[in-house]
């Protein structure tokens, strides 16, 4: 029985994340769990989806997951070797990337999001990794996708820096910013988030099982939008987690407890 | 005719105070080698660009041969982030002019076809941007696009006095393939205005010319071409060498500290004569050969 299954956090969160991509989709993915969610749904429910990174890989097949976008170990098997002038150009620029998938430091109720630094940017700040082609994907993908820790140091009223803007302030401040698409999800360890169409302010769409919505307000900075009924995430099957275990993360670099 | 050089001579052909554009992708076909020579040779104040930052860079920044890094952020991946780039961030001990890898690209590209600027839809709304906006000398702009009346955000152009191009195969001429994703790479040998080309193999020129669709890099923008295998290591170079994990793993913890990194640059950088000296000290042709590559796996 799928109730019984055991499955850690991390597995949900790839799961959960496999569930925002449909089948025929581009989508466009850097470093973790989104590596394993694109792979678990391409294998599952989206055999048709195109996978893109960002350094110039188009559809790779690796059967050890790697260390990172530049281990070659993630480019096994690829179909296209090419750059960034061609995805992040041709491809994301052109405005051709369904799904932008992104992690990081803190992201705020707008889903803005932060990967540079934690701290005072004009003081004392730690440095973190920067954007990559983080922030690319969050202006030109058609929606992205953010995967983050649930910590009340992370999930914060206002981010440090805004790397990779989200909706902003809200109520259309990001179209006249000239930007399209923005976040569609955030998936945590406790739950998912949407936003809210007109506010755009994050709201509860779902709580992983074994969770409470206390846990979940708690363990956050700012108060979403939580509608009356919120439905509980559906949990893993034996068959992707079979996947992810046997075949896509067999050494449990991201997805393991 | 021959561009074929040593190492040292080709890193004397840069003068303090250059900007160079470094190959490497934090852990992938880094100019290793080159930055050890870089810093044995004292090149102080340079300029130093590239899409994603590299641990090419991160030695540089940390032996503080570098005064201003141009780059779209980055990191070794999971395994850690660049530290010698992030505590000189902190420390403000380097200038940054921080973009995203499209933006990084966009600049490359405009430089490559000699454009005066070009538009971007990314960095909008964003604190990167914000602090674009306050370099003492103008990156970015706005302008109206002449068709639709639209506004667009505009970038300026990036011309490298050099580009440092880490590659699997070149003749002595500097056509050179490179192998595997190419990133940024293309775009900045050609908006540079000279390219050095470090090759891991030599070939001849008859060899390049019976495939010559695989040449991404012509020799006639090359300069000066360096044969020196294993010259990424420790980073991957694909279809040639693995990245060395442990020695990876050396280097991310001495870079913890200044302390630490100097005492790494005095055993693997200064305290050698030269890239053979340094390949000797990790572990010489036994360890390089446990790095080969799987000629199907690529690593």
């Amino acid at each position: 029985m799928a109730a019984d299954l055991e499955y850690s956090s991390f597995e949900l969160m790839a799961v959960t994340g496999a569930r925002e991509l449909n089948d025929g989709e581009i989508v466009a993915v850097g470093l973790g769990l989104p590596v394993v969610a694109s792979f678990l749904a391409k294998r599952t429910h989206a055999p048709h989806l195109t996978i893109l990174l960002e350094l110039g890989i188009v559809d790779p097949e690796p059967i050890d997951i790697g260390e990172g976008l530049s281990d070659p170990r993630f480019w096994y098997r690829a179909k296209v070797h090419t750059s960034f002038a061609d995805m992040l150009g041709m491809v994301l620029h052109r405005g051709l990337v369904d799904v932008g998938f992104l992690g990081g430091l803190e992201v705020d109720a707008y889903g803005n999001l932060n990967t540079t630094l934690l701290g005072d940017p004009k003081g004392k700040f730690r440095r973190f990794t920067g954007s990559g082609g983080g922030n690319d994907l969050a202006s030109c993908a058609r929606r992205t996708v953010i995967i983050i820790r649930h910590e009340v140091r992370k999930l914060k009223e206002a981010v440090s820096f805004i790397t990779s803007p989200g909706y902003m302030a809200g109520y259309g401040e990001r179209e006249r910013a000239g930007l399209v698409g923005g976040p569609a999800r955030v998936i945590t360890d406790k739950a998912v988030f949407g936003f809210d169409p007109e506010s755009k302010r994050m709201r509860l769409e779902a709580i992983h099982p074994n969770t409470t919505l206390e846990d979940v307000l708690s363990n956050m900075a700012f108060q979403p939008i939580v509608p009356p009924n919120v439905p509980v995430t559906e949990p893993p099957t034996a068959e992707q987690l079979r996947l992810i275990r046997d075949e896509i993360d067999p050494d449990g670099k991201y997805a393991g407890s | 005719m021959t561009k074929l050089t040593t190492l040292a001579e080709a890193v004397a052909s840069i003068p303090p105070g250059s900007h160079v554009a470094l190959s490497g992708f934090a852990t992938a076909r880094c100019a290793i080698a080159f930055a050890h020579e870089i810093i044995r040779q004292g090149t102080s104040r340079l300029t130093t660009s590239q899409c994603v930052g590299g641990i090419d860079a991160d030695m540089m920044v940390g032996a503080g041969a570098v005064e201003r890094i141009i780059y779209g952020g980055g990191s070794r991946g999971r395994s850690g982030q660049h530290q010698c780039i992030c505590r000189a961030i902190e420390q403000g001990a380097v200038a940054t002019e921080e973009f995203s890898s499209l933006s990084m690209t966009f600049r490359y590209l405009a430089g490559a076809l000699g454009l005066p600027f070009i538009p971007i839809r990314s960095l909008n709304g964003s604190d990167i941007l914000d602090r674009l906006q306050q370099q003492p000398q103008p990156v970015v702009g706005r302008l109206n696009d002449p068709f639709t009346g639209d506004d667009w955000l505009v970038l300026k152009p990036l011309v490298p006095d050099v580009a440092v191009m880490q590659v699997q195969v070149a003749d002595e001429e500097g056509n050179a393939w490179i192998l595997g994703p190419r990133w940024d790479n293309v775009e900045q040998a050609k908006a540079s205005k000279r390219t050095i080309i470090i090759t891991e193999h030599l070939v001849s020129t008859e060899a390049i010319r019976r495939e010559p669709e695989r040449t991404v890099i012509p020799g006639f923008r090359v300069s000066h071409v360096v044969h020196l295998p294993y010259s990424a290591h420790p980073s991957s170079v694909y279809g040639v060498y693995d990245f060395d994990e442990q020695h990876m793993g050396l280097y991310a913890e001495a870079s913890k500290t200044p302390q630490g990194f100097q005492k790494y640059l005095d055993e693997y950088v200064n305290g050698v004569k030269d890239h053979w000296e340094y390949i000797e000290r990790v572990g010489g042709l036994k360890r390089m050969a446990e790095l080969d590559a799987d000629p199907v796996l690529g690593y």
